[in-house]
């Protein structure tokens, strides 16, 4: 069995499953922001009201409101919290960061474990091994609140093996990109991806992490890497980081396996409309920008902040630009100051935001007019 | 919402293309609301009010693949609801949609035959027990839902379907 299909027999109290299989199973973790937890929280105390069984296992992150723009809004919040608090369930409050930096960072999301939310890039817990796909808030409110399960269908995996060494001026990041590029937007629906090969294991976990945030964009269920000493080192060193249910596939051949070299990735480029619209750099170099932003649930890590303090330290952004930084999660700006990227970045004529999700379905930061990009 | 096997599904169609995004279907600033109808009028709002007059008049939705891909909003499958739609037959569909489509009551259906044959303002009807969407005299098959799906739409949804099973429990 592959990895997904041994963390959802177990969870089913099955010996084997198989592609295409239906099981219920029992979810360890189910996360949700401000906007979903509010909605999945009137659902359930309207439609089922019985107490939780399991109130650890739900966290809420408020990631969309750092700073509510109306009074509705606010008022979504503070029903959020009086929810929370009457069904004992964790919450973190604004300024916490995004939702699943902060599920990370707080060792809510571990290897082995079945991590569900309405986010649709919750599969990004598949960086440290975990079987993590978004459901809907119906789903949540009416069988993994009430009896902490859902129904899984087992999905076909691909695997995709990255080998080689990056071009000087490439990241990780653009060969995620790229890889959705080559892959095309779409193209593995309901699959589960593994990510593989010598340069993904080369790979911290919170570079790992671009690779299955994109699963949504593919079309993916989940998307994973195989726990390794990289994975192991990174949750012991996390608060509540444990590695019990820490599970590794068998090693089966896999049917489907795609194969890319990583060294004629180009820097890269996703442009408007969408993820998949991805160009080398070359070809839009010049573009007149006057909104950039670090954040997001795929961005706003250490690595971004670094990355941007390496080629802005000592100098200024252009007076057009409005640099937007928005940290993933508190930890991350701690870790930030500590570096001296914070002052760096503040000189370099970018601003700070709190942690949160950024300027997602502009909520947090305002919006951008017609015409501005 | 709750559909019945007797009743005939389907009607006037309205017809899209591949990749429509849950920010076409229903944009975030909506997203704080759950009443289908309150939501039912902002469907397809990025489109413009043309698109959204022949919607209201449409009780069939056709997708190319993929339909219903980007953000897991549950809402885009209970606003189409709220406007009127009784299904949706697409070539294919992010599967988060899928999910979300059955929990909520709305059926979707994948079969790309029938999508290649409907030209927008045919009359479909859609037969998920039997696994047949119906454009003017032919029929094109599909693989009919599995009992615990049909279950599920014949309730009106997850939710309702397991107070059901509860309720029935405990008599």
């Amino acid at each position: 069995m592959n990895l997904v299909e041994k963390i959802l027999a177990r969870a089913s109290g099955q010996e084997s499953v198989k592609a295409g299989d239906v099981v219920v199973a029992n979810v360890d973790r189910l996360v949700m922001h401000d906007l979903s937890a509010y909605l999945t929280g009137k659902v359930y105390d309207e439609r089922i009201g019985k107490d939780l069984p399991y109130p650890d296992r739900v966290v809420t992150v408020f990631d969309h409101h750092f700073s509510p723009p109306t009074e509705q809004q606010a008022d979504v919040l503070n029903r959020n919290r009086a929810w929370t608090k009457k069904r004992g369930t964790q919450l973190f409050d604004c300024g916490s960061g995004n939702i699943h930096n902060v599920l990370m960072q707080n060792g809510l999301a571990l290897p082995g474990q079945i991590v569900v939310g309405s986010d649709s890039h919750t599969p990004v817990h598949g960086a440290v091994g975990a079987f993590a796909v978004a459901l809907g808030n119906d789903s949540h409110a009416g069988t993994v609140m009430p009896f902490g399960k859902a129904w899984f269908r087992v999905p076909e995996l691909i695997q995709i093996e990255l080998t080689g060494e990056l071009q000087p001026g490439t990241t990780p990041r653009d060969v995620a990109l790229w890889l959705v590029g080559q892959l095309g937007e779409g193209s593995v629906i309901y699959k589960a991806l593994e990510f593989t090969g010598p340069f993904i294991t080369s790979l911290g976990i919170w570079d790992r992490w671009l690779f299955p945030v994109l699963c949504v964009d593919l079309g993916a269920k989940c998307g994973y890497v195989e726990p390794d000493d990289v994975t192991r080192e990174f949750i012991e060193a996390l608060p509540g980081g444990r590695l019990d249910l820490l599970l590794n596939g068998d090693g089966d051949p896999v049917e489907d396996v795609r194969r890319f070299d990583v060294g004629v990735v180009p820097p890269t480029v996703a442009a408007p409309p969408t993820v998949g619209n991805v160009h080398p750099v070359d070809e839009l170099v010049g573009t007149p920008l006057q909104w950039a932003e670090l954040g997001g649930h795929g961005g706003g890590r250490l690595e971004d902040f670094l990355l941007a303090a390496r080629v802005l330290r000592g100098r200024r952004i252009h007076p057009d630009v409005k640099l937007n930084l928005v940290p993933g999660s508190r930890e991350v700006f701690r870790q930030a100051l500590e570096l001296g990227l914070v002052a760096d970045l503040h000189e370099a004529g970018g601003t700070w935001f709190p942690p949160s999700t950024g300027s997602n379905q502009t909520a947090n930061m305002g919006a951008m007019s017609e015409g501005r990009r | 919402m709750s559909t019945t096997l007797n009743e005939r599904l389907g009607g006037r169609s309205i017809v899209f293309g591949d990749d429509v995004n849950t920010d076409v279907i229903i944009p975030g600033r909506y997203l704080i609301s759950i009443d289908p109808v309150e939501l039912g009028s902002h469907a397809f709002e990025p489109l413009g009010p043309d698109v959204q007059a022949k919607l209201a008049q449409s009780p069939v939705v056709v997708g190319g693949r993929n339909f219903g891909c980007g953000s897991a909003r549950e809402q885009a499958a209970t606003c189409l609801i709220g406007v009127g739609v009784k299904a949706v037959v697409a070539r294919s569909y992010s599967r988060v949609f899928f999910r979300n489509a059955i929990n909520t009551g709305l059926v979707a259906v994948e079969c790309p035959a029938a999508v290649d044959a409907i030209q927008e303002g045919d009359d479909v009807w859609v037969d998920y027990a039997a696994g047949l969407v119906t454009v003017g005299d032919q029929s094109y098959p599909f693989a009919p839902f599995p009992p615990v799906l049909q279950e599920i739409l014949e309730a009106g949804g997850l939710i309702e379907h397991l107070m059901k099973k509860f309720a029935k429990e405990k008599n």
